[in-house]
């Protein structure tokens, strides 16, 4: 039988903007059969979504084929001019972001039409009721009334089902998903990768799927790949390869995956520093501070009626949005506190509340070590010694204009906490305290990649030696590996230094491994609140449930 | 998670190398530069020291003698004042003038914007309405009606120039400032009780700074050509001070006689100038552009 | 939309009312008729008798509130030189300027908007490059001196367009216009020219620009990879995205064109508003140069509103209400 698509050794090569050349792509090969599901994984850099693009030929200009074949059904379509009679019509694709995917100023039907019309020769009232066929096939309700609407007036989740099916209007033989449910929370990514499986599997069209995430590869993929930094790692069933890896790689890559039936005291992956004098340094300057922390247990954090209201843009006629109501909570010394919940469900809200960067409103009570924290006094100087956060977005949290060291230390300075001629070396001490080579101080951010600067936010909220620091997902923009060396990081400070951590997160294999506590949000309310592995292990309300049964997970395979 | 294209500035040799025009643009900028700084030194007279100046030797063409044996490069204008001299000494004012208003202008623009951004409530809301009455006007239409109510002169077209750019800084500086606000590293300096004064010093402004760098080239054209404008139409710099706009104007009576040298070359001085200045402009505002650099 | 329009225009009345409290109190401090108007034997007596009998000589805030309440009545006062009502002078020139702005207007959107978009198209294209590196000189050129060139190149060397004036005009709706007469034509082409050139240059450059950074977003990169034909791509997918800037800054280009018409006019000696403008400051007739700067004011403000509305029209995302 003739394979769906077959790539023989292909070589991609980027022109960079400094006139240097950078191969994203080397001697590739895969071969896949009629309505086969393949899945590529890799982390950011691995060159997977350039696999995808080289199909349909939308490599930006500055790429080129430097060597290989690409051929669907037996045709060569390596050249643009012949990959053009294939696209939408034998080769559908699915972006990653379906909010950008879709023309902003064009109606949903227009767009579904254009293909439609273009592909199957339909016109007029055929052609629309073609349209909701396709719509009520990729499960969008009210599929006749979403013809008429703008992609903003619809979520992220129902903007992915129309891309499906305007992807599969031509009944395609092959569908490229490049990331099709990153973009989406998780309770919707489930649901949507499900319409995407049965639509597929109906028609036998075969999908390439390009995923950073393991678990999505194995709730879908009859075959997996691995790519690392361009090169086949290695490819094979998809559950031969997710229970026994045989490369290195792709068992480290395993080995960082937050498991969610047991808890790690740490991730087996590969670390780097051992002890040094500057670490040593910085050990002893971090827990000089620690004779004065609260005793272990006792309430550190209160929060009581705890609400968050933005007003809705006068004479709009919108509704003010609730983003917390009423939440109420302690935090102790000494324990790791998760607040897990969706995009939306008011969980980064409470941190910026407690920590003073956002307004509650009036009849909320904070208080720390008893005393109150009412936002906007004086004496924020002595509250950074107590409170301080690690943010999500490691490309937002460094000031780009100031060195590592400046960063770091530029507060520690301006209170006067640390002398000027002091704090170079301060900051070499931090940096190997969160590993990283001490010369690293000078540099300025975009020299380093997202874990390194991650670990520099990390070392700048510990340079304060506060007594707790809130974690506002903070490894929800790092690759797996990456993720699991900041996780382990972050497990050893504690230990060592006997931090109080407030772990926010969407992930809930990550909060089973960092959290003692749990609590459970959803729509700025707390549904559930309890020890993680009561919370996570036998969930009594029914959204945390829902929660737990959307995670893609590996044992189902 | 990519990083995210924060325009910054990358240096002259990144932007330039491989640019044979804007580099060109650059060597003809310093050049301008230089002639005006050393136009007493190098110019053949003075053109505004009556003593010099010799009626016999009015409306000379380019190339030709005068009565005391020079050649007039450039020819000469009714009162017998070399070109060549009243250009360079013209090309002084014009940069004077643009130069100025420019640094003027976006001084304040810069500081209005960043305080607006950063204080937001009622001062943020004059800052925007006042911004809003500048730029409802064409820069040169503003500045007319501006030097119309304080009368002319050098230091009154800065002002009126000056007053059509701190508005469109303000406004740029204020919406970058404001996305950069939401950023993590203002929150961050915040936790760390860092003050606003400090904030907006050494977080917002370099952070800000860069799209109005890269606009800089593009408002000193706008300035001379605006100032040229002014003098031009006789509301600008006054007569004991022309400047190339000044003496286009001073020219333009001849030009239907056929006389076409006394308007048309410090015309040309004018073009050329401001060209330099625009390829350059182009250049740099090409390369802040997220969208055109490669793109994976 | 309906609040949002007259919110609007309650906010462009409070900027109505400011502008022209600042430009009264501004003419007030620099200029002195009676110093224009007097003639040399005047006696002191004479001029009282002269500020007097034009309302100077009460204080400022009631000159102020008489000036409003004239002006709320549509009344400008009389122009010192012409000595005639000052809107009379300005409707009668208006034609002029509108019937010249127009015809430059449709010059530049004609040419610039298909050339931006053909470079934007084409970025690697030779063309390209030479369209560009054409604009920014276009660009560079002073408008006054590029009349001065116009004038000497096609009146003073060629002898094909008369250098200055109005030509024939037609009466129609109760004023005269040069475009429904060949010879008023001619005398158009070149002051109009002068003005599209500068419209060309802009547009092509913000249509360019525009096109390059619509083609770069995903919805394009989605658009392509399904298979759609290129013109729909242009045409539907492209167009209506970058018609939105362009209908934005066509509209601001307006006001601006009507600026630059001062100079224009000025240096063509064209009888439009804007050279009567210039002559008012250079005569010190401060009644029509006030009454210039609010009309044109009011004109802003009305461009400025219907942009806005354009806006919201065209972009379904922005709603106001």
């Amino acid at each position: 039988m003739t394979p769906l698509l077959q790539i023989d050794d292909l070589t991609i090569a980027y022109r960079l903007a400094d006139g240097s050349g950078f191969q994203a792509i080397r001697d590739y090969s895969l071969t896949m059969a009629p309505g086969e599901i393949v899945g590529i994984v890799g982390q950011s850099g691995a060159g997977k979504s350039t696999i995808g693009k080289a199909v349909l030929g939308l490599m930006g200009e500055n790429a080129t084929i430097e060597a290989g074949r690409i051929r669907l059904s037996g045709h060569d379509i390596t050249r643009a001019r012949d990959v053009e009679a294939i696209r939408g019509r034998k080769v559908g694709y699915i972006y990653q972001n379906p909010m950008t995917a879709l023309n902003p100023v064009l109606t949903i039907g227009e767009q579904l039409l254009e293909s439609i019309v273009t592909h199957t020769g339909r016109r007029g009232a055929a052609a629309r009721a073609y349209a909701v066929e396709l719509l009520e096939q990729a499960e969008v309700p009210q599929a006749a009334e979403r013809l008429s609407k703008y992609p903003h007036q619809l979520s992220g989740g129902l903007c992915q089902r129309i891309v499906f099916a305007i992807a599969i209007c031509a009944r395609p033989a092959l569908l490229i998903a490049d990331e099709p449910t990153t973009a989406l929370d998780v309770t919707v990514q489930k649901a949507v990768l499900a319409t995407l499986e049965r639509m597929a599997r109906k028609e036998g069209i075969g999908i390439l799927l390009i995923t950073h995430d393991m678990g999505v590869v194995a709730q879908m993929c009859d075959r997996v790949q691995v790519l690392r930094r361009g090169e086949l790692v290695e490819e094979g069933a998809t559950r031969q390869l997710l229970l026994h890896p045989a490369a290195a790689y792709t068992r480290q890559l395993m080995a960082a995956i937050p498991p969610m039936d047991r808890r790690l005291d740490r991730f087996d992956v590969i670390e780097r520093q051992a002890d040094s004098p500057g670490r040593e340094r910085g050990i002893a300057y971090l827990r000089t501070a620690r004779d004065g922390f609260a005793p272990s247990g006792s309430a550190l954090l209160s929060v009581r009626g705890l609400s968050k209201t933005y007003p809705a843009p006068p004479r709009s006629g919108q509704d003010a949005f609730v983003a917390l109501k009423d939440v109420s909570f302690d935090v102790r010394a000494g324990e790791v506190l998760g607040i897990v919940g969706e995009s939306g469900s008011g969980k980064s809200t409470i941190g910026r509340c407690i920590l003073g960067l956002q307004q509650p409103d009036a009849g909320a009570a904070i208080t720390f070590r008893g005393r109150s924290l009412q936002p906007g006094r004086r004496d924020r100087a002595a509250l950074a010694r107590s409170l301080q956060c690690i943010f999500q977005d490691p490309y937002s949290s460094l000031n780009p204009r100031m060195s590592a060291a400046v960063n770091m230390t530029y507060a520690l300075v301006a209170h006067g906490l640390v002398a000027a001629r002091d704090a170079r070396r301060l900051a070499g001490d931090l940096l190997e305290v969160v590993q990283l080579p001490r010369d690293a101080a000078g540099k300025m951010p975009h020299a380093f990649s997202g874990g390194e600067r991650q670990r520099i936010g990390i070392a700048r909220a510990l340079a304060f030696r506060p007594e707790l620091i809130f974690c506002d997902e903070p490894t929800s923009a790092l690759d797996v590996t990456v993720q699991a060396e900041v996780l382990n990081l972050m497990k050893d400070l504690r230990e060592m230094l006997g931090l109080t951590l407030v772990f926010v997160s969407h992930d809930l294999a990550v909060v089973r491994q960092m959290c003692d506590r749990v609590l459970v949000m959803s729509k700025g309310e707390i549904v559930e609140a309890g020890a993680a592995d009561e919370v996570l292990l036998r969930p009594r309300h029914a959204y945390t449930r829902d929660l737990l049964a959307s995670m893609p997970r590996m044992a189902e395979t | 998670m990519t990083e995210p294209q924060v325009p910054r500035f990358a240096g002259w040799r990144a932007i330039f190398r491989g640019h044979a025009l804007p580099t060109a643009g650059l060597v003809g900028m310093g050049l301008f530069l230089a002639l005006a700084l050393l136009a007493p030194a190098i110019a053949p007279q003075n053109p505004y020291d009556q003593m010099q100046l010799n009626i016999m030797d009015g409306l000379l063409p380019p190339m030709t003698q005068t009565m005391d044996g020079r050649i007039a490069y450039l020819g000469t204008d009714s009162l017998g004042r070399d070109i060549l001299s009243a250009v360079l000494y013209g090309l002084r004012i014009s940069l004077l003038v643009a130069v100025v208003a420019v640094a003027a202008g976006i001084t304040a623009g810069v500081l209005l914007g960043l305080v607006s951004a950063l204080r937001g409530g009622w001062i943020d809301a004059l800052v925007m309405r006042a911004v809003d009455l500048t730029v409802s006007f064409p820069g040169v239409l503003l500045a007319i009606m501006l030097l119309a109510i304080f009368g002319t002169g050098v230091d009154k077209v800065i002002v009126a120039l000056a007053i059509g750019i701190w508005a469109q800084t303000a406004r740029v500086v204020r919406a970058v400032a404001l996305t950069e606000m939401q950023r993590d590293y203002i929150a961050a300096a915040r936790l760390g009780g860092i003050s606003e004064w400090r904030i907006m010093l050494h977080f917002l402004l370099p952070n800000s700074i860069t799209p109005v760098l890269v606009l800089l080239p593009m408002a000193i054209s706008g300035a001379i050509v605006a100032e040229a404008t002014l003098s031009f139409l006789g509301v600008g710099v006054p007569i004991t001070q022309p400047s190339l706009g000044l003496l286009i104007a001073n020219g333009n009576e001849y030009l239907l006689s056929g006389k076409w040298w006394i308007s048309m070359i410090p015309g040309l001085v004018l073009v050329a100038m401001v060209l330099c200045v625009n390829v350059v402009a182009d250049r740099m505002r090409d390369h802040a552009n997220p969208f055109l650099r490669a793109k994976d | 939309m309906a609040s949002f329009i007259i919110r609007r225009i309650g906010q462009s009345a409070v900027l109505l009312f400011i502008m022209s409290l600042l430009v009264f109190v501004g003419m007030y401090m620099v200029s002195d008729p009676v110093a224009v108007l007097a003639g040399d034997d005047f006696t002191a007596a004479d001029r009282e008798a002269l500020a007097r009998s034009l309302g100077l000589d009460r204080p400022l805030p009631l000159q102020y509130l008489a000036f409003l309440g004239n002006v709320l009545t549509g009344d400008f006062g009389q122009s010192y030189v012409y000595n005639r009502p000052v809107l009379d002078l300005i409707f009668e020139r208006l034609p002029a300027t509108l019937e010249m702005v127009c015809l430059a207007m449709v010059l530049g959107v004609a040419i610039g908007i298909p050339l931006g978009i053909w470079s934007g198209l084409n970025r690697r294209h030779p063309a390209t490059r030479a369209v560009s590196f054409a604009t920014t000189v276009g660009y560079s050129i002073p408008n006054f001196w590029q009349a001065l060139l116009l004038i000497l190149v096609f009146s003073v060397w060629l002898r094909w367009l008369p250098a200055s004036g109005r030509g024939d005009t037609v009466p129609l709706l109760g004023a005269g216009w040069s475009f429904l007469t060949i010879d008023g034509l001619r005398h158009m082409l070149l002051p109009a020219a002068n003005l599209a050139v500068a419209i060309v240059c802009m547009q092509t450059r913000l249509t360019r620009s525009g096109t390059e950074e619509v083609m770069f977003q995903d919805y394009m990169m989605f658009a392509r990879s399904k298979g759609i034909p290129r013109w729909r791509l242009v045409n539907r997918h492209l167009l209506r995205n970058i018609l939105i800037p362009i209908v934005t800054i066509t509209g601001l280009e307006l006001g601006a064109l009507i600026a630059f018409s001062t100079v224009t006019e000025t240096v063509f000696s064209w009888p439009g508003i804007g050279k009567l403008l210039l002559d008012s400051i250079y005569r010190s007739d401060r009644p029509v140069v006030v009454a210039y700067m609010i009309l044109i004011t009011v004109m802003f403000v009305a461009i400025n509103l219907v942009v806005d509305i354009l806006y919201a029209l065209l972009d379904p995302r922005i709603r106001y209400s």
